[in-house]
């Protein structure tokens, strides 16, 4: 484990026990709604990580790197971004499964064009979207942040 | 076990693949396993910190507050609380439709609307340790400033396309004649007598009555109206 994750650890443990403290029921009863919450995402979860493992073995990670590495940065932002928008799996996920590309060779522009059209932009909840706020607020909300999340991805590719 | 099955359909599938893998090609199943674990491992090493710091939120960060003062804001603070609202909400983006609903009622400005969106979407605390566990810190660090600096400008867009009261904002007619019938299993004792009282419309199960149907027009309401008014620790509610 390294040591900011050990901070992490340190950090959550401490106030975990300053809020126990403070309202130990009140602790309890959200600590409970959370593990149900994580509880109810826990197979898609472990499916996905299961999911990461096979598609690692099947896919060469020498394919991986031409399709989406950097030599490819654009079409593998576009690929990454489309992926992302028409997909739901839940974004907890999202990370471990971008993370897992990047180390068979992917690009972090291709990753950060993926996790962010992934949350941000929601072909699956655009009906839901469109009943609440209306057509024209949701495939402007839609289409403008997806043009962002390429942008955001190009960024990210000049600084890092 | 096919309802199971077909709640976890990434799962189920995985593991069947896993399976006929296994007696197929036994060096590529292996290779996989050997992946996975590795991820499994991660996750397991963060999971607990997300699940804490998201109780904690849940518990410390005064949602209800925040939505009631909200449409009082203005000028800098409205986008900083739609900010803060936002990123320190749980639940998926879906969750945040009748919160927007709900303050653009109360007249939030559309702008403040799309970043309540947006961050709640994208920017999340606890996702946040999650991405610096997968993808690392620098990464973590620089998508948040372009994605902060990029829901502002989405915001702002947003607020020159969409004119004032153009959002259909739906006034929920059906639930005016429409009622949920609940039960509180937290509080429910197990006595069974709303079952009695209303057979049609409650079971018991598992240690704590069911309704049988949800929905109830007002006509259904009073019927089981009595059996609300019965339960001796007011475990039922229909509204």
């Amino acid at each position: 484990m390294d040591i900011f994750t050990l901070g992490l650890w340190v950090i959550a443990i401490v106030l975990l026990i300053i809020s126990l403290i403070k309202d130990k029921n009140k602790t309890f009863g959200s600590l409970k709604k959370a593990k149900s919450m994580m509880g109810g995402m826990a197979g898609s979860i472990f499916g996905i990580l299961l999911l990461i493992g096979l598609i690692l073995a099947f896919i060469p990670p020498s394919y991986i790197e031409s399709v989406l590495g950097s030599a490819n940065e654009v079409m593998g932002t576009f690929i990454g971004a489309i992926i992302g928008a028409i997909t739901l799996i839940p974004a907890f996920v999202a990370f471990p499964l971008a993370g897992s590309f990047v180390d068979a060779g992917a690009s972090l522009v291709t990753a950060a064009a993926f996790v962010t059209t992934l949350t941000m932009v929601g072909f699956v909840t655009f009906p839901l979207e469109k009943e609440q706020f209306g057509a024209k607020f949701a495939f402007w909300r839609n289409a403008l942040s997806f043009v962002f999340a390429i942008i955001i991805a190009l960024g990210m590719g000049l600084v890092l | 076990m096919i309802s199971i099955m077909k709640k976890n359909k990434i799962l189920t599938f995985s593991l069947l693949t896993y399976v006929v893998l296994y007696f197929t090609m036994p060096e590529i199943s292996s290779r996989a396993i050997s992946q996975s674990t590795y991820y499994i491992k991660e996750m397991f090493m963060i999971m607990p910190i997300v699940l804490i710091i998201s109780a904690l939120i849940e518990t410390w960060v005064p949602r209800e507050t925040i939505i009631k003062t909200f449409g009082k804001k203005s000028g800098l603070k409205g986008p900083i609380f739609s900010f803060l609202l936002g990123s320190l909400s749980a639940g998926p983006i879906y969750a945040a439709f009748p919160v927007c609903t709900t303050l653009y009622k109360k007249g939030a400005k559309v702008s403040n609307i799309v970043i309540i969106l947006s961050s709640w979407a994208v920017i999340k605390v606890p996702m946040l340790i999650n991405e610096y566990r997968f993808l690392g810190g620098d990464f973590m660090l620089y998508r948040w400033i372009f994605t902060v600096v990029a829901i502002i400008a989405l915001a702002f867009i947003m607020e020159k396309v969409i004119i004032k009261g153009e959002l259909p904002v739906k006034q929920d007619i059906s639930k005016e004649n429409e009622k949920t019938l609940k039960v509180d299993c937290n509080l429910c004792v197990d006595c069974s007598l709303c079952a009695k009282e209303c057979p049609s419309y409650f079971h018991m199960e598992d240690g704590c009555a069911k309704v049988k149907k949800d929905i109830l027009n007002l006509e259904e309401v009073n019927l089981v109206s009595k059996a609300i008014k019965k339960c001796p620790v007011n475990a039922i509610s229909a509204d």
